[in-house]
């Protein structure tokens, strides 16, 4: 077979979402690759422009499907600080609470993606099986399972249901046992070790040039974590340790997220306890009403109410499970955010494809872009 | 029920057939339908009939015994709504694919895109013909049965890879490419590990192999060549771990992409058609075929086709084998799969015949036998 071009996408089972992956091939080898991002662009950063502080917060849930409260409070962090607000030390419990379960879902919705990639067939079920106790979860305090609409700019919607702390508590004893079958499944497989040992290997210096951030840093070898360097809501009032791997390959990154999910239960164990034995408000006090209001439907008379806040920018970055999102967020003055302005992290992990797919096999696409976990939501927004 | 085999039943049908539309009709007519070739014709065309519907049966309750197997294993229920637990989920989904529009694309060449899975399909159900499935419940009694069924099923590449290369489609050009690679890599040491059985046995007859095993099953003395056939096997139905030519995470469906409608049930009930052969096959080989060790009480192997009970139950548990390989196991890649092919199997294979060699020449065989003597 000569040298040709494929296209892996915009609809292929390796894309995970609908982007496209052109990749040169001479028989079974990879001479090339060309990500093509863009199918999914839905303008949400323009959107957000026309619409008022906390109805951005539905376009978030959309922007990374599988990871909807990090991006909720990517947002909420910068326009908190543009606006000048600062939420109640139960919302920021609260919303780490959110942030951590939500990992533990997006983690688990990765390993099932992951391990279906090189075949394995049974753990797909197993990983899909657990996010959905986490997706229960969600529920019974949001209301949904995907797009929660849950955090409010000074604040979270409401408090979370009684009897919800023991029932997470029950989840995260079932999750920590599962996480030992999860490895068994797959380290302990010789042939998941030979497909993935050595495999997609990307550097800590190659990763810095590339902007590439999250589990992938991490795998290697590099100790950066947002929730540790530059703590936001109550994190620096917890306990737990960065996950780090050394050989940048494949296995690394299946290392890195799993004890990420096993120091989230670590996290969410804290966070748990802490909720048991602080009540308190959950939203900030003396909001205007446009802005306090539970929901803020169109043609509301709160909403039409003249702003008394200086105008100022926010700024804020978030250990999304993916890696590090940042957000923007211009207030000047009006009712409506003037700018906003996301930073992808899988988008940067991806374009870095030519980085860690040349050379290898056809077949070693699909764990190799499996391990980087690809959203499409936030690569496109 | 010992003495009634397939061809009888078929033969007593076609001539009682005969015999009652030759009552009805005038003297020379009557002579017609009775004449002892016409007879042997229907019996025979009869005969083909059961064996297709027959193996068409089983390889439909096969991949319900595999959905059930694999809803088990990943904790849920798999089939259940069409039917009872089921069963009727695959006729419904044959009714709907049946029912579907088969096009081809633009490019295509039209002559290998339809010659290509009808192909597929005849030589796989072809195989049933040669396949005993109890004592007498095969077409014939040819001397080389095993050999023949063997180069049938070895067929398959070829019009997988005709069927690839004429879907012109990039995917399927691949798929075909593994497919062709991956099978005759696999056929070697598959043959090798046979040679071992036929060293023993003494025969390529399917039927004499079967009753060689009656004192003692070939699994325990030919264990090498058991695993040998059973991994060659698992790579020549393209089964997980070895499923790496419709490896659906990168090369979206291999070399089936490009079929829909009837022509990729063709292709799917030629893989399970294949897969029930493979079963058969080391259940003949390996597990003692229909007969049962002594040891069973008597009641359990004296009822009426019980050969064949025993013989399915045999085949189905050897499926449900390849089931749990399948819900446990990532896949591997081409160039490992191969390495493993030409490195490690067929040097297995080379042992396992040197093996049953040594076996044969020392004749402690009947010392070996793992399962107790069936005894006459």
């Amino acid at each position: 077979m000569s040298e040709m071009w494929i296209n892996m996408g915009p609809q292929h089972p390796m894309t995970h979402g609908l982007w496209n992956l052109r990749v040169k091939i001479d028989g079974e080898m990879i001479l090339d690759v060309d990500p093509e991002m863009g199918y999914l662009h839905r303008g949400i950063e323009k959107i957000s422009e026309d619409r008022h502080y906390n109805e951005v917060i539905t376009l978030m849930d959309r922007c990374c499907y599988v990871a909807g409260f990090a991006w909720e409070h990517l947002y909420i962090q910068s326009a908190e600080q543009a606006l000048g607000l600062r939420p109640p030390e139960r919302a920021e419990y609260l919303r780490v609470l959110c942030d951590e379960f939500q990992r533990i879902a997006s983690h688990l919705m990765w390993y099932a993606a992951f391990v279906q990639d090189i075949g394995l067939m049974s753990p797909f079920l197993y990983g899909m099986r657990d996010r959905d106790l986490v997706l229960d979860l969600f529920q019974s305090y949001t209301g949904a399972r995907m797009t929660y609409e849950y955090m409010r700019v000074g604040g979270v919607r409401n408090d979370v249901p009684p009897g919800f702390t023991d029932q997470a508590r029950k989840v995260l004893d079932w999750l920590s046992d599962r996480f030992v079958e999860y490895d068994q499944l797959c380290l302990g497989s010789t042939i998941f070790r030979e497909r993935c040992d050595d495999l997609g290997t990307l550097k800590a210096n190659d990763c810095v040039a590339h902007g590439v951030t999250g589990p992938m840093l991490r795998a290697a070898g590099l100790k950066r974590d947002l929730r540790k360097d530059r703590p936001y809501a109550a994190y620096d009032r917890l306990e737990f340790d960065v996950a780090v791997a050394d050989s940048a390959d494949v296995t690394a990154r299946y290392l890195v997220r799993m004890e990420e999910m096993r120091q989230s239960v670590r996290i969410l164990r804290q966070v748990v306890d802490w909720l048991d034995r602080h009540p308190g408000p959950v939203l900030a006090e003396r909001l205007p009403r446009w802005l306090g209001a539970p929901y803020a439907p169109i043609g509301n008379e709160g909403y039409l109410l003249k702003r008394h806040y200086a105008k100022g920018v926010g700024f804020s970055a978030v250990e999304e499970p993916h890696g590090e999102a940042q957000a923007y967020v211009v207030n000047d003055g009006g009712e409506h955010p003037y700018r906003v302005k996301f930073r992808s992290p899988v988008f940067a992990n991806i374009s870095a494809a030519r980085q860690y797919l040349v050379g290898y096999h056809v077949a070693d696409i699909p764990p190799i872009m499996g391990s980087v976990d690809v959203c499409v939501g936030e690569v496109d927004r | 029920m010992a003495s009634a085999t397939l061809y009888s039943v078929s033969d007593g049908l076609a001539s009682a057939l005969l015999h009652a539309l030759g009552s009805v009709l005038p003297g020379p007519a009557r002579a017609a339908v009775t004449n002892p070739n016409v007879i042997v014709g229907l019996a025979v065309l009869i005969f083909a009939v059961i064996l297709l519907a027959a193996s068409m049966l089983n390889t439909i309750l096969l991949i319900w015994w595999e959905r059930k197997l694999l809803g088990r294993f990943m904790d849920r229920r798999g089939a259940m709504h069409v039917g009872f637990a089921g069963l009727l989920q695959n006729f419904a989904d044959g009714l709907k694919l049946f029912r579907k529009n088969t096009f081809q694309p633009q490019e295509a060449d039209p002559l290998g895109f339809y010659t290509g899975p009808c192909a597929y399909m005849v030589t796989s159900l072809i195989i049933f013909g040669v396949l005993p499935i109890s004592s007498g419940w095969n077409a014939g009694t040819l001397p080389l049965t095993l050999l023949l069924a063997l180069a049938i099923f070895s067929f398959a590449p070829l019009f997988i890879f005709v069927s690839a290369w004429s879907s012109n489609n990039k995917y399927s050009l691949m798929g075909g490419m593994r497919s062709a690679a991956q099978m005759i890599a696999y056929e070697v040491p598959i043959l090798l590990a046979v040679v071992a059985v036929i060293l023993v046995a003494g025969s390529f007859n399917l039927t004499t192999i079967v009753y060689e095993q009656q004192n003692y099953w070939f699994w325990g003395p030919l264990v090498v060549a058991l695993i040998v056939f059973v991994a060659g096997m698992l790579a020549e139905m393209e089964r997980i771990p070895f499923d790496l030519p419709e490896a659906e995470a990168e090369l979206v469906e291999g070399w089936n992409t490009e079929y829909g409608g009837m022509l990729f049930a063709f292709f799917m009930l030629a893989d399970y058609l294949r897969a029930l052969v493979g079963s058969i096959l080391v259940v003949l080989l390996f597990l003692g075929g229909w007969t049962m060790p002594t040891w069973v009480p008597g009641a359990l192997t004296s009822f009426p086709l019980a050969g064949i009970f025993w013989f399915m139950v045999k085949t189905y548990t050897v499926f449900g084998l390849f089931v749990w390989v399948r819900a446990s196991l990532p896949r591997v890649r081409t160039d490992q799969l191969l390495r493993v092919g030409w490195n490690r199997m067929i040097p297995l294979s080379l042992l396992s015949i040197f093996l049953a060699a040594v076996l044969v020449t020392v004749k402690c065989l009947p010392l070996l036998g793992c399962v107790p003597g069936v005894g006459s």
